[in-house]
């Protein structure tokens, strides 16, 4: 178990997380992006009486510390009341009320979060240790680790889990909700400001809960309506280039865990060497070992041996890694072909 | 309070060095088949303390580790062990036990006048329970530990592929010690007290200890066959919490926490008995509305049992449900606010003796303000749902665990440590330790419940860079607080090699435990006490007891 | 243990064949002795009696989920063993009962033989669980060979839940009926073991003459606790065998 300790850690928070939030004026909340103010009003209204008390209280002990402090062994109390009765009334009463506005309030702001608007455009945002996979409506086209939300428009998600709790946390949004397997929770909000938010995995989910982020983009009507979607990053007309990159947040949300792009070795084989660059520059398939139903095999790497490693990926397994399980994700071609060009980005040049 | 027993035991000098439970036998043997209740107490003082400094030294570890975003001491999957370690050996191993079994033991049945407590051979074995326990969790970290944090929420509790079942055990057991410690109090406080010790006349630590083992025999067993059935899930998927066989998870919180939920209550109460017993005596003063402390300890054992909800409001609850766990939740408050406030009123306008325990005291009643307070936070619903599981959650039970409970048994040993030991420790360190613990908690904690209000969620064993000067913060508090704590425990031991001899009764203190002999013998009383006088009548205080050394 | 000045309490046997009874030191009188131990053991009870009310819970909860599962699986088990079973239990509570009453009025001979009646009442019920059990096992409801493999995480099959004949098809998780039945039934029947076994740690006691009119306190625990073994069973035997 210690063994780490010598070892060099894992240097593996996300990547790339939306900049840092920004408090609000009173500097303790994040600064509100939707429509829930119920939550800061409360909490601020709580504070302040938490703060009364503690004053209070710290107040009264001062002061009493020092004025009645014991000089003398057999110094007498100033006072020996072990009663009063108005006072006991009030201490008791006064609370009361206080927590009973705050309770008021507090439902009132839940029951706020938990109607959902029908007007709301349904998302899906599926957790599995330890990525998100959002689903839009009326898109085929779904996307990993990142989200996009139109601004000023009720967002209300299906919260469906494939293995443990999990739960979906946005800070700046306010909302926080369990993703139970098994039970189809919901959450809504609306993004009130344009900007690019953090979503946490709040509940506790294993390994990498802490690494089991995604990053909400808030964009405006026009964005949104954009052809292709922002969620959808290029097309055959894109370069290369743009289309590795766009599709580098993939292999940061799902396949990292297992897999580096540095040669070293996690669960999984490093994806440096499936592709080499060769002296003129194109990049050509490397030769793999693999083990294919039983019988050893070398073939070149593909698309197809790439796209069928990802989608099924026992039926050829790497030599040296016959034992490891990797599971499957059902990609779509277009980011297989994303993923392709992001491997070829790590082909090292031929010797 | 008066009583036929002579405040000295005057006698027993003349006929020679009175022999008292500490010297009274000597020998492994002498105190591993003991039934003195004092003895017990004093194994269980080792033993969570013990507990305590190991998860202490955890927290540290969890502490350095979160020093920088992408953690550096640990991968993910130990930091995790850590930090379930460090929780399971706080709550289970220390916090629950800790004030009953230690200073519970050792005073109630010298508060009430009695010899013993009702059942000696059944408190032994509750020891002996809580050794298997803390055998049993330190034989999981051996089966390749566990990670499922404290509270054991499945199904990732029934995946992991870790010692779930052996820690399961060992939360079994302890149950089972801590059922039986609370069985024990019960039938003493019913069936021992002395002649003339009515009702309203015994300590409120004996109070708290009552509500306390009221909770403790009826709610701890509801966590055994929690712990059982996950136990039972692992070995042969009984399926009831299990998704993939057609259980629920959620099933399984409100099982937890329909302990876990009034445990905190276990924990706390104790340490509410403490500090009543201690405002008094280093004010001089009767506890103010002694009675509505007593009920209110009562009111917080009933209504704890009905508030549990308000650690699941994320999870989807009905309105309905939600309305009633988060109205109960602040009703809760409002006894835990007259003891507060009549806590208070006790020190006000005493004749307030600034030692090392009424600093402790002190410490306990600015900070379980906040951290009471901020529990309040959570209980209001639509908070909640921006706080939940963050630093704010985990920097609200530090303050009640470590900064009030923690503090407040701290201040407990202080109070009667010349007492149990018949000698003193430096008082000057202790003051010093004191301000040290009291400045490094608050450093460790308060930039907690910045980051978590501003949305740092909690069991993360790397975060992103927003919350670095937070972390940074706290590490450094946590380690100003590990110094104070080291200092404590070294002036501690230190008292019983040095033998600076107390005083018969050190801080004027007019309980019955004071009138029994220092250290007391092993019946407690020289004669059976008689009880004539109400509780905490300082009229009856004799000062000169104050000033006599123990021979 | 005994201490300088105290002189312990002494109950003095009723005949030759008893022996006396020595107070506890800490208690001063055996009124009290005697009380404290028998509000401890209520609340003992009283735990044992939480910890099956989690099991209860469960049962309460998956009972409204999957209504159907229960009625079914309801049907599989033989209500007339059950029934049995709970004829031997009452009968068994009644022999216990007898037996305290022997020991109060210090018929040594009596006690012996009641408890010997209870503790064969004991082993007919467990008897007769095993064969219920082996039926479960002949049906592969709860085939306990394979009671602890691991289950298939993807197809949710559950080794140890076989239904070779199909009783329970149709109907959502069969398994967490007979998990229910099992797990209950099993930790009840781990209660009438040690129910038993104390029962025979009293008989030793009794053939020495340790218990008599004077001091008959262990027996009348111990007969507490095997009515609470009783009062269980009352309640499991309706509601897994006849409820559905
Ligand atoms: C011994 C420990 C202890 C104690 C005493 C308390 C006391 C309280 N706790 Fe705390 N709590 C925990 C230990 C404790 N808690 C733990 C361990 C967790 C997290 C578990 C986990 O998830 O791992 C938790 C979590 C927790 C939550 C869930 C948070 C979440 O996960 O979302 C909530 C929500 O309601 C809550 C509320 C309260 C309240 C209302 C009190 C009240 O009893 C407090 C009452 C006290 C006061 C109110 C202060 C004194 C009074 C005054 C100063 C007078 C003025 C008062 C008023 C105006 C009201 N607690
Ligand atoms: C009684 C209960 C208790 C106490 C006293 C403490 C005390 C401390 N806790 Fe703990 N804590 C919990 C109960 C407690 N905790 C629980 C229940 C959790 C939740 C776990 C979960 O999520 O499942 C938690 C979680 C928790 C976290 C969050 C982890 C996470 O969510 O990722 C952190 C982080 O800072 C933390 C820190 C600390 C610190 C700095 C202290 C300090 O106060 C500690 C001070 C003590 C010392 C510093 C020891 C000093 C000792 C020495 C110097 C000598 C050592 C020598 C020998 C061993 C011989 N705790
Ligand atoms: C749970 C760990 C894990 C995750 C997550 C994972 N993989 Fe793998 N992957 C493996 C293992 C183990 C192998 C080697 C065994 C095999 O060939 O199946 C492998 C092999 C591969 C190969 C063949 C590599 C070679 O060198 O020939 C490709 C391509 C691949 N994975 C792509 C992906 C992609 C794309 C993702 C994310 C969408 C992903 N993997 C996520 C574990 C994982
Ligand atoms: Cu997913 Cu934590
Ligand atoms: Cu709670």
């Amino acid at each position: 178990m210690f063994a780490h300790l010598i070892q060099d850690p894992p240097k593996n928070f996300v990547e790339d997380p939306a900049p840092p939030v920004v408090p609000d004026a009173a500097g303790q909340l994040p600064r509100l992006a939707s429509t829930f103010t119920d939550v800061d009003g409360l909490y601020y209204f709580t504070i302040v009486v938490c703060i009364f008390f503690f004053v209070l209280i710290a107040g009264v002990l001062a002061y009493t510390v020092v004025a009645h402090r014991r000089k003398t062994i057999d110094q007498a109390p100033a006072s020996n009341a072990t009663h009063n009765t108005p006072l006991e009334v009030v201490w008791t009463v006064v609370p009361l009320i206080i927590v009973m506005v705050m309770f008021a309030w507090g439902f009132k702001g839940s029951i706020d979060m938990t109607t959902v608007p029908v007007d709301a455009r349904w998302y899906k945002a599926t957790a599995k240790q330890w990525n998100w996979t959002f689903t839009y409506p009326n898109s085929t086209q779904e996307s990993y680790g990142e989200l996009w939300l139109e601004v000023d428009k009720n967002a209300a998600f299906v919260l469906e889990s494939t293995d443990v709790l999990h739960a979906f946390y946005m800070p700046s949004m306010r909302v926080k909700r369990d993703v139970i397997p098994g039970r189809n929770q919901t959450v809504w909000f609306r993004p009130t400001e344009v900007g690019v938010y953090h979503l946490f995995c709040a509940e506790y989910c294993g390994n990498d809960h802490s690494r089991m982020y995604a990053k909400v983009n808030v964009v405006t009507a026009e964005q949104y309506a954009s052809k292709p979607p922002p969620w959808v990053k290029w097309d055959d007309s894109t370069p290369s280039a743009a289309a590795a990159s766009a599709e580098k947040q993939i292999y940061r949300t799902l396949c990292l865990a297992c897999h580096t792009t540095n040669g070293a070795q996690l669960v999984g084989p490093s994806w440096t060497n499936l592709f080499v660059r060769q002296a003129d520059g194109t990049v050509v398939g490397a030769q793999r070992e693999v083990v294919v139903a039983g019988q050893r095999q070398t073939i070149t790497v593909d698309e197809a041996y790439i796209a069928e490693s990802i989608r099924k990926p026992d039926a050829k397994k790497v030599i040296g890694f016959e034992n490891l399980p990797m599971a499957a994700f059902a990609l779509d071609d277009q980011k297989i072909k994303g993923l392709v060009e992001f491997m070829k980005t790590l082909a090292p040049a031929a010797k | 309070m008066t009583t036929n027993v002579p405040a000295l035991d005057a006698g027993a000098a003349a006929a020679g060095p009175r022999r008292n439970f500490l010297d009274v036998a000597t020998g492994f043997w002498s105190w591993a088949s003991t039934l003195d209740h004092k003895r017990i107490g004093l194994m269980y003082l080792v033993g969570v303390s013990l507990a305590f400094l190991c998860g202490g030294l955890f927290a540290l570890l969890v502490r350095l580790h979160l020093w920088e975003p992408h953690g550096t001491l640990f991968s993910n999957a130990d930091y995790n062990q850590i930090f379930t370690l460090h929780g399971a050996f706080m709550v289970f191993l220390f916090v629950i036990p800790a004030i009953p079994g230690s200073l519970g033991n050792i005073l109630l049945p010298l508060m009430l006048g009695a010899k013993d407590v009702a059942l000696p051979r059944l408190n032994l074995l509750s020891f002996y329970l809580w050794l298997v326990g803390a055998a049993l969790a330190t034989l999981a970290i051996v089966f390749g530990g566990f990670d499922t944090g404290w509270t054991f929420y499945t199904p990732y509790s029934l995946y992991t592929e870790q010692a779930v079942v052996t820690i399961g055990l060992a939360v079994f057991v302890l149950g089972f010690s801590s059922i039986f410690t609370g069985l024990n109090f019960i039938v003493t406080v019913h069936k021992l007290r002395a002649p003339g010790m009515t009702w309203f006349r015994m300590p409120l630590f004996v109070w708290a200890l009552y509500a306390t083992s009221l909770l403790q025999v009826l709610a701890t067993p509801v966590l055994g066959i929690t712990v059982l059935l996950v136990a039972f899930e692992r070995l042969y998927h009984v399926g009831i919490f299990d998704p993939r066989l057609g259980g629920d998870p959620v099933l399984f919180e409100h099982f937890f926490w329909f302990y876990s939920h009034p445990a905190v209550y276990i924990m706390v109460l104790p340490a509410f008995g403490i500090i009543s017993e201690l405002v008094s005596v280093h004010s001089r003063k009767p506890v103010f509305g002694y009675k509505l402390i007593a009920y209110s300890s009562i009111a917080i054992a009933v209504i704890s049992f009905l508030v549990w909800g308000h650690h699941m409001f994320t999870s989807g609850q009905s309105t309905y449900a939600m309305f009633a766990f988060s109205f109960l939740t602040f009703f809760v408050a409002i006894p835990t606010a007259i003891k507060e406030f009549s806590w208070v009123a006790t020190v006000w306008r005493g004749s307030i003796a600034l030692n090392s325990p009424m600093l402790y005291t002190l410490a306990f009643l600015i900070i379980f303000s906040i951290g009471g307070l901020t529990g309040v936070i959570l209980g209001a619903l639509a908070v909640n749902l921006h706080l939940h599981d963050t630093y704010f959650v985990v920097a609200h039970f530090h303050y009640v665990m470590m900064g009030s409970i923690a503090v407040a048994f701290f201040a407990g040993l202080h109070h009667w440590w010349p007492k149990i030991f018949g000698v003193m420790y430096d008082e000057f360190l202790a003051k010093i330790a004191c301000g040290i613990i009291f400045v490094g908690f608050n450093a460790t904690f308060i930039p907690q419940f910045i980051m978590g209000s501003r949305g740092m969620p909690r069991r993360y064993a790397t975060y992103v860079p927003d919350y670095t000067d937070f972390h940074k913060a706290s590490t450094i508090g946590a380690i100003v607080l590990g110094c104070g704590i080291a200092l404590m425990v070294y002036y501690l031991v230190a008292s019983l090699f040095q033998r600076r001899q107390a005083m018969q009764n050190h801080w004027g203190g007019v309980t019955l435990e004071w009138h029994a002999p220092t250290p007391p013998p092993v019946e407690n009383f020289t004669t059976p006490p008689v009880v004539t006088t109400e509780v905490y009548d300082y009229s009856t205080l004799d000062l000169d007891t104050m000033r006599r050394p123990v021979q | 243990m005994s201490h300088d000045g105290h002189h312990a309490v002494v109950i003095p046997a009723p005949g030759p064949e008893f022996q006396p009874h020595t107070v506890a030191h800490h208690f001063d009188t055996p009124v009290q002795e005697f009380q404290s131990a028998k509000l401890g053991f209520w609340l003992f009870l009283a735990t044992e009696i939480l910890l099956f009310g989690g099991l209860f819970a469960a049962y309460f909860y998956f009972h409204e989920m999957y209504p159907e599962t229960f009625r079914l699986g309801g049907k599989q088990l033989d209500w007339q063993l059950g029934a049995l079973n709970t004829a031997v239990l009452l009968a068994s509570s009644w022999t216990m009962a007898m037996g305290v009453r022997a020991a109060q009025t210090s018929q040594k001979k009596l006690l012996l033989r009641y408890c010997g009646l209870t503790v064969l009442g004991a082993l007919i019920f467990m008897a007769v669980k095993f064969v219920e059990y082996s039926a479960k096992d002949a049906h592969g409801f709860v085939v306990f060979a394979d009671l602890f493999a691991p289950y298939d995480t993807a197809t949710g099959q559950i080794p140890w839940f076989q239904d070779y004949d199909g009783h329970m098809a149709g109907v959502p998780h069969g398994h967490l009926f007979f998990a229910i039945y099992l797990t209950m039934t099993a930790i009840h029947g781990l209660h009438v073991l040690i129910g038993a076994g104390l029962i025979l740690w009293i008989m030793k006691g009794a053939a020495k003459g340790r218990f008599h009119a004077g001091y008959y306190l262990p027996v009348d625990l111990v007969g507490l606790y095997w009515h609470l073994v009783d009062l269980i069973w009352i309640f499991l035997f309706p509601l897994l065998y006849l409820v559905p």
